[in-house]
């Protein structure tokens, strides 16, 4: 395919890129400004007062309490991280080299789970660990006490919400790379004699690198952000920085500080984001160089 | 040899059982909802005592629903078809065209995809808040549009820019050789062969937008969707009438999907039979 050089005087450029820059740049990058500037600003008796303070952001930085909330987000979230790459990892490789005549199926029977409501779904989870839920029933028709399972409105239900949710990205990714690795680098790992769990340890799992970090990264983002899994499934006893930023806003009513604590999860995200594209850059250019 | 059949055997235990056991995983609330949807009592426990479809009906009589439904699809339609569109032209700049400042448009279509979205769904709001103050009006379902079309036009974008990807552009070359305007060319060609790229993302779109909860949840004012409806329910007490309408709207979803999937096949085969022809 060629690429077409274009100039800004280009009709065609300008009908393609000036809606959707004007939307983004509208409704997108000023109220990420708007944000900002909010956190400078002041809040009395519910109201927001238009002052130039610095005093929300020392609010911010000597209460424990929006921390301790931010660090157990945080946790949360590399937690999730890890889960869902070691879980992707198997299904990801099976899906491109085990159940090829069923790969279709499966990406289908996926897709539609993750474009399930998340709402609803997170809703089945709670009726199906409910203390007189599925899970009970089924296992005290078994024989295993009345109450066998009773995590319903803990952290790990909490976890096994946001795994439920954010599998779907980690898996998609490194199916995505798995699935464009020359088979023949593995043909020649097994035929030098080398095992499948050391082809796998180095063939498989270099090449797929680039698609490991994509979901990592995309999955740490979004679980920053959960608020549904710690609300409904978690009970809200161990409230995440999402729940945290709502209830400043809705409950408090205090504007300035919600828009700081907002900024924070932004500033952690995107500096994750950061020096995780940096990290893989200098890895791609390492291999690149290793490789000439 | 029994060390590498031994192996085999773990690889293949673990390689199958993952698959399994993921597609178990995924589809546990499901079914656990479905299930419950014929539940005879008003209260969600297991065993099921009896069966019946009366909380369908009670869904269907409840005053609240069929508001939640129209709303879902009004925001759900509109918001695909924008994001679809601007979803179009941004794809074809992404990869097709090299102009100055395509670094920073690049980036700008994409950013929200990396957004929390409750997050997204709150800075939006408070710009709403502000324009609202200025020029009168209060966050309504439009607002929950034009978040939605914020959220998904990068997805859209992504899909048709694949279906861009492996584009054939001798056509468009003839096509312009006997004298179409640009327009023609884009009409008559280009949109044609990427197509299906450009059903599948609106049906991605759709089933986004059908089913978001952070977004409409901040920026939809009063206005409830299905999802956000759902929400406020079961935060006062759980009914039988949510896993009915669960299972009511695995029935949209379903069709979309079987309907995205045959345009997938339909185009394989366009493919193959375009390389057979030459």
């Amino acid at each position: 395919m060629r690429i077409i050089r274009k100039s800004w005087t280009d009709p065609g450029l300008l009908l393609a890129t000036l809606p959707l820059t004007a939307i983004m740049a509208f409704f997108f990058l000023i109220p990420l400004v708007m944000t900002a500037l909010l956190s400078f600003q002041g809040t009395q008796y519910y109201r927001l007062i238009w002052t130039w303070s610095s005093d929300t952001w020392v609010d911010v930085f000597t209460h424990w309490h929006y921390w301790s909330i931010i660090i157990r987000t945080l946790t949360m979230a590399l937690i999730c991280v890890v889960l869902c790459v070691l879980i992707s990892l198997p299904v990801s490789y099976a899906m491109v080299h085990r159940v090829r005549s069923l790969e279709n199926h499966i990406t289908i029977l996926i897709v539609f789970a993750f474009l399930t409501d998340a709402v609803l779904k997170t809703f089945g989870w709670v009726l199906f660990l409910d203390r007189t839920g599925v899970m009970n029933g089924a296992l005290s028709a078994l024989g295993f006490g009345p109450q066998a399972t009773d995590i319903l409105f803990t952290p790990v239900a909490t976890m096994l919400g946001m795994v439920y949710n954010l599998l779907p990205y980690t898996i998609f990714c490194i199916y995505l790379s798995m699935k464009r690795i020359d088979r023949d680098l593995m043909l020649a790992a097994y035929d030098a004699g080398a095992s499948r769990f050391r082809t796998f340890w180095e063939i498989t799992l270099p090449l797929a690198r680039p698609g490991i970090f994509a979901g990592a990264i995309l999955v740490f983002v979004l679980a920053l952000g959960v608020f549904l899994e710690p609300k409904v499934m978690g009970g809200g006893t161990s409230p995440m920085a999402a729940e945290l930023i709502r209830q400043t806003f809705e409950t408090r009513v205090n504007w300035p500080l919600g828009a700081a604590l907002t900024l924070v999860i932004i500033v952690i995200g995107t500096a994750t984001l950061a020096v995780a594209g940096l990290a893989a850059h200098r890895a791609t250019k390492a291999a690149a160089e290793s490789t000439e | 040899m029994t060390r590498y059949r031994t192996e085999g055997v773990i690889a293949g235990v673990i390689l199958y059982g993952s698959v399994a056991a993921v597609l178990i995983f995924f589809y546990v609330p499901i079914f656990t909802l479905i299930v419950f949807s014929f539940s005879e009592s008003r209260f969600l426990s297991f065993p099921i005592e009896g069966f019946s479809i009366k909380w369908y009906f009670a869904l269907f009589a409840s005053r609240e629903f069929w508001p939640a439904l129209g709303n879902s699809a009004i925001l759900a339609g509109v918001s695909t078809t924008i994001a679809t569109t601007l979803g179009t032209g941004g794809a074809i700049a992404w990869m097709r065209w090299r102009f100055r400042f395509q670094r920073s448009f690049q980036i700008v279509s994409f950013a929200p995809l990396l957004f929390p979205q409750l997050l997204l769904g709150v800075a939006m709001l408070l710009w709403f808040s502000v324009l609202g103050g200025w020029f009168d009006f209060s966050p309504a379902l439009w607002t929950a549009i034009i978040g939605h079309i914020v959220y998904i036009t990068p997805f859209a974008l992504i899909i048709i820019a694949v279906q861009v990807h492996g584009f054939d552009d001798t056509l468009e070359d003839a096509a312009r050789d006997a004298g179409a305007t640009n327009w023609q060319v884009f009409r008559e060609i280009t949109l044609p062969l990427i197509w299906p790229g450009v059903m599948s993302a609106a049906i991605f779109a759709f089933l986004l937008s059908w089913g978001n909860f952070y977004v409409t949840y901040s920026l939809a004012g009063t206005a409830r969707t299905l999802p956000t409806f759902v929400f406020s329910g079961i935060a006062v007490g759980s009914s039988p009438v949510y896993p009915a309408l669960a299972t009511v709207t695995f029935v949209p979803a379903l069709l979309l999907l079987g309907l995205a999937d045959w345009f997938r096949r339909r185009a394989a085969k366009r493919q193959m039979g375009a390389w057979k022809d030459t």
